[in-house]
């Protein structure tokens, strides 16, 4: 059944991506004083590759559940990889300890919430829950 | 346990040389492939090594990413840690774009780390997980090579180890398919060989399964070979038996063969001889087997037999025999002639027969002894006489040569029979002997005549004791012993006349010598008594003459000197010329004209007479028939000589002639004398008869200055005899002249026979003969002799006289 699922939802986040991109935006705390950043500054940070930020503080990039199409859409938008492919590469370095995957928020606005908490934090919401509070520094361009 | 030999055999072999050959080769072939298959081995198991590595790089390479990706040592060192579980890799070193995360290396001697070199690095580049394009960091592994070279030595010497393995096998393999198919056949069959004889005749047995191989062919070869073999050993002991056959058949002959036959070298020194030869040379016994020489036999004259010897040796024509006769003196006084053939080998021997040739000899001797001896009295005859002087005459020392003359012995014997002529012969043999000293010579050679050769003498007075004795001795009377025993005893006396000629100076040759002495002896008048004469050079001028004389008598006749005269020849009864005798005349060139009496006697004893006679019979025929034909009927008479029947001048011969000139036979009148009817009677008798038969009248010469004997004018049938003028010349002087010729006539008549009367000259004489009744007169009164063209003249003028004179008388 889940099998069939990501199947299904693979299939459909393949051909509703184009489509759906303009949805998620990457957004952190209006207060932060985080400038826009580049496609590959996003892959760096959520990736675990390098989180500082330009404001000098390490960036705390958060995730979607699964349960949540955002994410899924998200790494298809944003490295072209399905959720697997994202979690055996997460799998790889956990053993390691010391990179670790972004924080995972239930919901979206649980990562809200944590975006408000916390200045570094990161987050990919749907356009329409962008709010004062945020302000979006990544953006997939207009198709 | 191999001994030597048979290793020394097995060396050479086959087998080994095969095997050395293949064992050679394999390590060559071994040599190169090792160094082929090491180098590919190298490459192969290096490109392998890295590919592995590479692959094993590969399998690491997304966790390499990440880590990289992440900086993340801890993850990259984990990495690390894994590929250097690699026995292979000797160093990993995980970089990311700025630092090395992670690093690892493994001990190992230095030697090897610079070995390392960037070449055979492994190189992987690392490339972001989520952008392929972006590098961000690579990992670098340096293979162990001292690792990896051990290993592919290990593999290299294994792969050696199996082609070395592979190649002794097949040398093996090769070494026993040669064993089994080459060396054990060919072992077989030289051992067969070896047990075979050598001309046993034997064959190989084609060794199991070779039937078509080399093997049996090669059996084949060598059997067929066994065959030619044994039939060529056949052939050569055939060979073998004939050459010993025919080596005793020749030493059979060798030594037994009737000739003596050695070889001698040029000194002659024998190589060997026969028994033939001992006994024909009387070769010394001798204990010496060897070294035997010609020179131990006796020879009479050894010089001339090693001559010879030398001269064979050293003769270019090869193979020319060289011969000749050789005495041995015989030890019971008989010689031993031998003949002796030697002709050289050529190798600087000569080989030589030797025969007996004493009997031949003794014969040759005998026959030369008896060709040069009068057998009656064992004198020399004329070629021993001739032998004897060519010696006598070589020494220059002056000798005398006695030609004795029995005068009248021929009479003797035709008397008395050979019997009496031979005793005669004998006793006066002996008789001369007597007066012979031992280095005398006597000779018979002829029936008649003695030849002594007195050495020594030179001058008369010396040989005339000699030859008074001579004389006294032959001039006993001889008592011949009758052959029968009846009759009394026959007493004989004989003269001899002797002529003596001294050498040299009366003559160097024999002929000359005998000329001079029978000159000598002709010259004695009277030979009924004994005497000696000297040769006189006078006699010998004269003699030289008539050789002239000779000479030019040949040319005469040559050259048509000769001639005929015509005289006259008158019938005083009838008043006329009815005939002419032909006279023969030569007048000579230079000494003018010759006489017939001596030149027709000459021409006799040279053998010309029958041409002369010829040539008068044809000139007479050809006058007369002119003189006939001019109407003179006139005879021509022609002398004819004892010398010229029966052949000289045959009836055939004269009947022809007259043929030819178409003349009668009464034309011709042929002229005879009383010599040639006593030459031989019965001969003349019939040629005479012949004559007569063809119608010719004969007419008998010089009557009454022979015999004369009136027999003969009974016996032969005559025509006419001439009376000589030896009896007209005295005709008037001499009574008994008259009387004889007056008998002769009145005989003629009675007869029948015609006379004429020669010689004569006057009118006296021709009165005489006319009243004796003599019908035919001839002489210088009518006519002397003419020539053939005055005949006629003097025919006309002798007609005319006699017919005055009978007109006168009547």
């Amino acid at each position: 059944m889940i099998r069939t699922y990501k199947a299904l939802l693979f299939l459909t986040s393949m051909l509703l991506a184009p489509f759906v991109s303009a949805d998620l935006v990457l957004v952190a705390n209006s207060e932060s004083g985080i400038g826009r950043l580049t496609q590959n500054e996003v892959i760096n940070i959520y990736l675990g590759r390098y989180r500082r930020l330009s404001t000098g503080e390490t960036a705390a990039p958060i995730d979607l559940s699964e349960n949540t199409d955002s994410k899924a859409t998200f790494y298809r938008q944003l490295v072209d990889k399905n959720l697997a492919e994202i979690n055996a590469y997460w799998s790889r370095l956990v053993f390691s300890g010391k990179t670790r995957p972004p924080q995972q928020a239930e919901t979206v606005d649980e990562a809200l919430e944590l975006l408000a908490n916390n200045l570094n934090a990161l987050a990919y919401i749907d356009r329409t829950a962008v709010n004062s509070k945020v302000t979006i520094v990544f953006e997939w361009p207009e198709a | 346990m191999i001994n030597k030999d048979s290793w020394t055999h097995w060396r050479h072999g086959l087998v080994a040389r095969t095997l050395l050959a293949v064992f050679l080769v394999v390590l060559v072939l071994a040599g190169i492939s090792s160094v082929i298959v090491s180098n590919n081995v190298k490459n192969r198991e290096s490109q392998q090594a890295i590919t592995t590595l590479s692959e094993l790089v590969e399998t690491v390479s997304d966790t390499a990413s990440i880590a990289a990706f992440t900086y993340d040592e801890q993850l990259a060192a984990e990495v690390v840690q894994g590929l250097m579980s690699n026995s292979d890799i000797l160093r990993v070193t995980l970089r990311a774009t700025e630092e090395i995360l992670a690093s690892a290396e493994r001990e190992a001697p230095s030697a090897s780390l610079n070995q390392a070199d960037n070449t055979s690095q492994i190189v992987h580049t690392l490339t972001s997980p989520f952008q392929t394009l972006e590098l961000i960091g690579e990992i670098v592994v340096d293979p162990d090579w001292d690792n990896i070279n051990a290993r592919i030595s290990q593999t290299t010497l294994e792969t050696l180890m199996i082609q070395i393995g592979q190649m002794a096998l097949v040398v093996a393999i090769i070494a026993a398919i040669m064993l089994y198919l080459v060396v054990r056949p060919i072992k077989a069959i030289s051992d067969r060989l070896h047990s075979l004889g050598a001309g046993s005749g034997n064959l190989l047995d084609i060794p199991r399964g070779h039937d078509t191989s080399e093997i049996g062919q090669l059996v084949g070869d060598i059997n067929a070979l066994t065959g030619r073999l044994v039939a060529t050993l056949e052939q050569e002991r055939d060979l073998q038996e004939k050459q010993i056959i025919a080596r005793r058949k020749y030493e059979n002959l060798f030594d037994h063969a009737a000739s003596g036959i050695f070889v001698a070298d040029s000194n002659g020194q024998l190589e060997s001889f026969n028994r033939a030869f001992a006994n024909l040379t009387w070769l010394p016994e001798s204990t010496r087997k060897i070294s035997r020489s010609l020179t131990e036999i006796r020879w009479c004259e050894p010089e001339r037999l090693l001559d010879m010897l030398t001269n064979s040796l050293n003769s270019q024509n090869e193979g020319y025999k060289y011969e000749d006769d050789f005495v041995l003196p015989g030890r019971h006084g008989s010689d031993r002639w031998v003949h002796i053939e030697v002709v050289a080998l050529g190798d600087g021997n000569v080989q030589g027969t030797i025969s007996d040739v004493t009997q031949r000899k003794q014969e040759e001797i005998s026959a030369k002894h008896q060709a040069i001896t009068d057998t009656l009295t064992g004198f020399s005859n004329r070629a021993g006489l001739q032998h004897k002087l060519h010696d006598l005459s070589s020494t220059s020392l002056p000798f005398a040569l006695i030609m004795i003359n029995l005068n009248g012995f021929k009479h003797i014997n035709e008397a008395l029979g050979f019997h009496i002529g031979d005793q005669l012969l004998l006793e006066v043999s002996t008789r001369l002997k007597n007066i012979l000293s031992s280095d005398d010579h006597a000779a018979r050679i002829d029936a008649d005549e003695f030849v002594l050769l007195l050495q020594g003498e030179q001058e008369r007075n010396t040989l005339d004791l000699r030859m008074d004795e001579l004389l006294q001795l032959l001039k006993h009377s001889y008592e011949l012993k009758p052959i029968s025993k009846l009759d009394k005893p026959n007493s004989i006396s004989i003269s001899a006349s002797i002529g003596i000629a001294f050498f040299p100076i009366d003559g160097s040759s024999l002929n000359d010598l005998l000329r001079s002495a029978e000159l000598a002896f002709n010259s004695a008048e009277d030979r009924s008594e004994s005497s000696y004469l000297y040769f006189d050079p006078a006699q010998q001028a004269a003699v030289e003459h008539r050789r002239r004389l000779e000479d030019d008598l040949r040319h005469a006749l040559i050259a048509n000197e000769l001639e005929l005269a015509f005289q006259p020849i008158i019938d005083i009864t009838e008043g006329k010329m009815v005939g002419a005798e032909a006279l023969m005349r030569w007048p000579h060139p230079e000494k003018g004209m010759i006489r017939p009496d001596i030149f027709i006697p000459l021409a006799e004893q040279i053998g010309l007479i029958n041409r002369i006679g010829l040539f008068a019979l044809e000139e007479a025929c050809r006058h007369v028939a002119d003189w006939r034909n001019k109407g003179m009927d006139i005879y021509v008479s022609v002398n004819v000589s004892a010398k010229q029947i029966p052949n000289g001048l045959t009836p055939l011969v004269v009947q022809q002639t007259l043929e030819r000139y178409k003349l009668p036979p009464s034309a011709i009148v042929i002229e005879i004398t009383e010599s040639l009817l006593m030459a031989n009677v019965t001969v003349a008798q019939t040629w005479i008869e012949s004559i007569r038969a063809l119608g010719i009248r004969i007419y008998l010469d010089d009557f009454g200055t022979g015999y004369s004997s009136l027999s003969y004018l009974k016996r032969f049938p005559m025509d006419t005899v001439k009376i000589d003028r030896a009896f007209i010349r005295d005709l008037y002087n001499d009574k008994s002249d008259r009387a004889l010729i007056a008998a002769i006539i009145t005989m003629a008549n009675s007869l029948g026979l015609n006379v004429v009367a020669e010689g004569v000259e006057d009118e006296k004489q021709l009165t005489i003969l006319r009243e004796m009744g003599c019908r035919c007169v001839q002489g210088y009164y009518f006519s002397r002799p003419v020539h053939s063209t005055e005949l006629a003249q003097s025919f006309l003028r002798i007609n005319a006289e006699l017919a005055d004179e009978i007109s006168v008388v009547s």
